[in-house]
């Protein structure tokens, strides 16, 4: 569509109010509206999926100024004219995964993160489901990856340590009389989109293996190679990876501006001092545009989504064994519309919905949104209650109008490569995403005149912290006999042990928060969230960092336990 | 060797109960999960416990310390920081795995004794949304920071429930130079112990509120404030009352949850009214051999009768195992729960606890067998908060398995 018709059909929607110009790379909406709802219509009606151009939103929304970005309060110095040659910026999967890949050459390089952990944003807060891909059509990006990508898991998972179970996904019918045409359907994603897992189940079978769902289900499209994996456990796997393999990971570290000259990069000013990569890759989830504005190449936009998740408790396991969720004709082209999922630590998730909002970091449920998800999960399993419900959680997709991954070099500035956009399927892509960023990278790096050799001492295993609670007798005896604190349990529900908890504050990347600790080993995640063991978690954190407990952390800054002693102060050692 | 009674647990209900096993003349053992007895009571450092037992005002710690003292001259095993993993039923009893610092260990008993307490009822359970700053705790993880740790995890607080616990930690907060805003309450009627209403809160000038309740939490790294709705009568929010508090604590006593996980997986039943494991007089649950006793059973609010319950089944875990004859207690409309809910055919006098569904004045709280009257007790005031305990003699009738027993509570002739 050229630019003079989509004019004609903005007028006709806005009176003026919202106007398009375009440029080589993009096709740039400005103006003013009264809603955020306006605003997305604007900006998908110039969405071309023929062009390659992607959309910029300059559109303001009246009464709507979006949060600053929160940054970290400390600034030092520890990186101040530190040079690299590829910096890495934000600390999910896409970034992390990257991190490690890059790690198979000399090259130098860090991820910055802003958060007080990997993980803390899209990338820890969402299902961990390994997509089949089936939903996908031809003609993105992300298709392009997700089959590819699938397969890669039961490699990466066993070099990284992270458990992950391919459960299966049924996709469930109650319409009957759609079989021919879905039929159709499942022929076009295995033989042109190469999903060949794809098949039909019938009513029949769908109860066999999954008598919990709901039984008018005519027929299901089944992928058996669809799994589940703890997202935040991956990222942090290859986090850590790549630190063994000599990376540098820097967490509470945010990107303030760049130094960019004749198209390039010169320098990055961050919290921790400015810093002068040789390359740099926008990896920043909802920030990505805001990095991207930075480095002056700024050719989409983001705009935030956000989803909801409840978790069942693991007694409600039983509900489902693998994912499944209903599927009715018409419906949201660009959500998935939520599902339940059986994780590989055997609690039910349920969700998500799938809101636009203005805010690329707020967090907060609300019952509403909860609410929506069981009225329709309970579609899927008629069984399915609020009541088993031990927490939930809201997790942001940075989105770009074209709903799609941009991955890609900078257009008008040369050091930088772009992997934005990357909501779901990002978790499962990340790994063959990862390997094509890695060449992409090297390449560039080589064009910029530096010496890119293979690091021989590469190594891709890592070893994650041992589960006790899932060993044989045997093996769990002898970690207590070596280690004692193996033997003590501190959560209860999870049935963690101290020396579990020291293990996970004592990490190739440093983390010593209660979260930390939860996300790695799990105290917290159980049916008590942490009403018994958080007290317990903070006084080992606080013994084994030597600081008094109330400076021990939650999660980030301003998450400090406490406010000081009690008149008494500690009766006695717990 | 193999043990007369493992008791899981070694709080107040475990120790009483492996007292009385000893007296009995068995051998028991007390797994406890942390490194010290007392259970909960070591957190309790507020008086008021052993009024009934020993009538004193003992704190937490000084009424577990006089049974850890008589466990300890009675030379009863115990294995602190000892997590029971599994449980296995064998011809001879139980067999169990036990993760301790030692390593391993498999210990088999003839009798079990669950005497494993309750949890506390989370955010997430009663719908509290907003984000995840930390300030959010339950009333029992707060009293671990300031009684055991000696930490002040906020300043200036509000307290959804008025349950025993968060009563108590208003007064505790208080005293440690905090400030409690208020205690918000979802029911119309408060729900912890008129005495503790007046102790705790009257004393201290802190406001009660009922039938509002906390909706949402702000805050980034620390809570910042909450937003408090009224609520109709089914305790859900009405729209358009929300008002907010600023504070960086929320202390939640909105209940406890008997914790029955292993006697789940061994198979014993939980009661749909008491909440903890169902059992008969003896506390004895569905499963033969297994044993219940106090909060696991039901949530008691005074420790004394916890006690008691962990005599009554250690006394029982003793007695030769029989093929038991079980008959229903069909409690009536105004009873929230009878403890026991079953009563063995050649039942006797009994121990038994129950609490009235609301506020009532003179009532009659009447046991019928068969329509015949064997109890009758007169209240002149019932609040479900208050546990009554009665003795009632089964002995006056002759019981059968089809005996229809009845517990109602009735309106008293004026």
């Amino acid at each position: 569509m050229n630019i003079k018709t989509l004019n004609k059909k903005l007028e006709k929607r806005f009176g003026g109010a919202v106007i398009a110009s375009e440029d080589e790379y993009s096709v740039i909406l400005s103006g003013k509206v009264d809603s955020w709802e306006d605003m997305l219509s604007a900006c998908y009606m110039a969405v071309d999926k023929k062009s390659d151009k992607h959309v910029v939103n300059d559109i303001v929304v009246s009464g709507i100024t979006p949060s600053k970005t929160r940054l970290p309060k400390e600034r030092d110095k520890t990186l101040d004219g530190e040079q690299f040659d590829v910096a890495i910026i934000g600390g999910g999967i896409s970034g992390a995964s990257i991190l490690r890949e890059l790690t198979k050459w000399n090259v130098k390089a860090v991820l910055l993160e802003k958060e007080s952990d990997l993980a803390l944003h899209a990338s820890g807060r969402n299902d961990g489901e390994v997509h089949p891909g089936v939903d996908l059509n031809k003609g993105s990006v992300k298709q392009s990856y997700v089959v590819k990508a699938n397969r890669m898991y039961d490699k990466v998972c066993k070099e990284l340590d992270v458990p992950f179970k391919r459960v299966g996904q049924y996709a469930g019918f109650t319409q009957g009389w759609l079989l021919p045409i879905v039929w159709l359907f499942t022929l076009q994603r295995r033989f042109l989109c190469g999903v060949d897992d794809t098949r039909i189940v019938l009513k029949k079978t769908i109860k066999e293996r999954e008598p919990k769902l709901n039984r008018e289900f005519a027929f299901a499209i089944y992928n058996p190679m669809a799994g589940c994996v703890s997202p935040y456990n991956l990222t942090i796997a290859y986090g850590e990876n790549a630190v063994e393999n000599g990376a540098k990971v820097c967490l509470d570290t945010a990107v303030l501006s760049m130094e960019v000259k004749n198209g390039e990069i010169k320098s990055v000013e961050t919290t921790r001092g400015r810093i002068f990569p040789k390359v740099v890759i926008n990896a920043a989830g909802c920030f990505a545009e805001d990095v991207a504005k930075m480095a002056e190449d700024r050719f989409y936009s983001i705009h935030p989504r956000r989803g909801t998740i409840s978790i069942l408790d693991k007694k409600s396991g039983g509900i489902i064994k693998s994912i499944a969720s209903i599927k009715k004709l018409g419906g949201h082209s660009h959500s998935k519309g939520g599902g339940m999922l059986h994780t590989v630590h055997d609690n039910v998730l349920v969700g998500p919905d799938a809101v636009e909002t203005s805010e690329k970091e707020y967090f907060g449920t609300t019952r509403e949104s909860i609410q929506t998800v069981f009225d329709k999960q309970k579609n899927t399993a008629p069984s399915l209650s609020e009541r088993d419900i031990i927490t939930y959680f809201t997790g942001v997709r940075a989105a770009t109008f074209e709903e799609d991954y941009v991955i890609c070099r900078g257009k008008r500035t040369k050091n930088l490569i772009h992997v934005a956009g990357i909501q779901s399927p990002g978790l499962t892509t990340a790994p063959a995403v990862a390997l094509d960023v890695e060449k992409m990278t090297v390449e560039l790096l080589k064009e910029l005149k530096c010496d890119v050799e293979r690091n021989e001492s590469f190594n891709p295993i890592r070893k994650g912290i041992p589960n006790l609670a899932e060993m044989s007798e045997e093996e769990r005896e002898e970690y207590i006999k070596k280690n004692p604190d193996y033997g003590i349990i501190v959560c209860r529900c999870e049935e963690v042990s101290k020396g579990e908890i020291l293990d996970a504050i004592r990490r190739p990347i440093k983390v010593t928060t209660i979260d930390g600790v939860k996300k790695r080993v799990r105290p917290g995640m159980g049916r008590c969230q942490g009403g018994f063991c958080a007290p317990i978690v903070a006084k080992i954190i606080a013994e084994n960092e030597n600081i008094p407990l109330e400076k021990v952390r939650k999660s980030g800054e301003d998450s400090e336990i406490a406010f000081g002693e009690t008149k008494g102060g500690a009766l006695y050692d717990v | 060797m193999t043990y007369d009674v493992c008791i899981i647990g070694g709080g107040p209900a475990g120790l009483a109960a492996a007292l009385a096993v000893k007296e009995e003349g068995g051998t028991p053992l007390i797994i406890e999960r942390e490194g010290e007895l007392g259970g909960i009571l070591k957190q309790c450092i507020h008086d008021g416990f052993g009024l009934v037992r020993f009538k004193e005002k003992l704190s937490g710690p000084e009424y577990a310390e006089r049974f850890i003292e008589k466990v300890e001259e009675q030379g009863i095993e115990t294995l602190t920081f000892a997590f029971v993993t599994k449980i296995e039923k064998t011809s001879q009893g139980f067999t169990l795995k036990v993760v301790t610092k030692d390593g391993i260990k498999t210990v088999e008993a003839k009798k079990l004794i669950l005497a494993t307490g309750c949890r506390e009822r989370t955010a997430k359970q009663v719908s509290i949304h907003g984000t995840r700053p930390w300030g959010v705790l339950t009333a029992g993880a707060c009293q671990n920071f300031v009684n055991i740790q000696g930490v002040m995890p906020t300043k200036r607080c509000v307290i959804l429930g008025s349950g025993d616990i968060g009563l108590i930690m208003a007064r505790r907060i208080t005293l440690e130079g905090g400030k409690v805003l208020g205690v918000f309450e979802a029911k119309p009627t408060p729900s912890g112990l008129t005495r503790n209403i007046s102790q705790c809160l009257d004393d201290f000038g802190i406001p009660l509120y009922l039938s509002k309740t906390v909706t949402k939490v702000f805050g980034d790294g620390r809570l910042t404030a909450v937003e408090v709705s009224d609520v109709d009568e089914r305790m859900n929010p009405i729209k358009g009352t929300e008002k907010i508090i600023e504070c960086d604590g929320l202390i939640l006593s909105v209940g406890l949850i008997p914790e029955n996980e292993l006697g789940e997986k061994l198979g014993i039943e939980i009661s749909k009214t008491a909440k903890g494991a169902k059992c008969d007089e003896n506390f004895e649950t569905t499963v033969d051999g297994v044993f219940t006793a106090g909060n696991a059973t039901h949530v008691n609010d005074l420790v004394d009768y916890v006690s008691e319950s962990g005599e009554i089944a250690g006394r029982a875990a003793m007695k030769e195992r029989v093929e038991r004859v079980l008959i229903d207690v069909e409690a009536d409309e105004n009873t929230l729960y009878v403890v026991p809910e079953t009563v063995n055919k050649t039942a006797g006098k009994c121990v038994m606890y129950f609490r009235s569904k609301g506020d009532f004045e003179n009532k009659v709280a009447v046991i019928t067998v068969d329509g015949k009257e064997i109890f009758s007790k007169k209240y002149s005031r019932l609040r479900p908060p208050e546990m009554e305990r009665i003795i009632v003699d089964f002995k006056k009738v002759d019981l059968s398995e089809k005996s229809e027993i009845k517990f109602c509570l009735k309106e008293a002739e004026r």
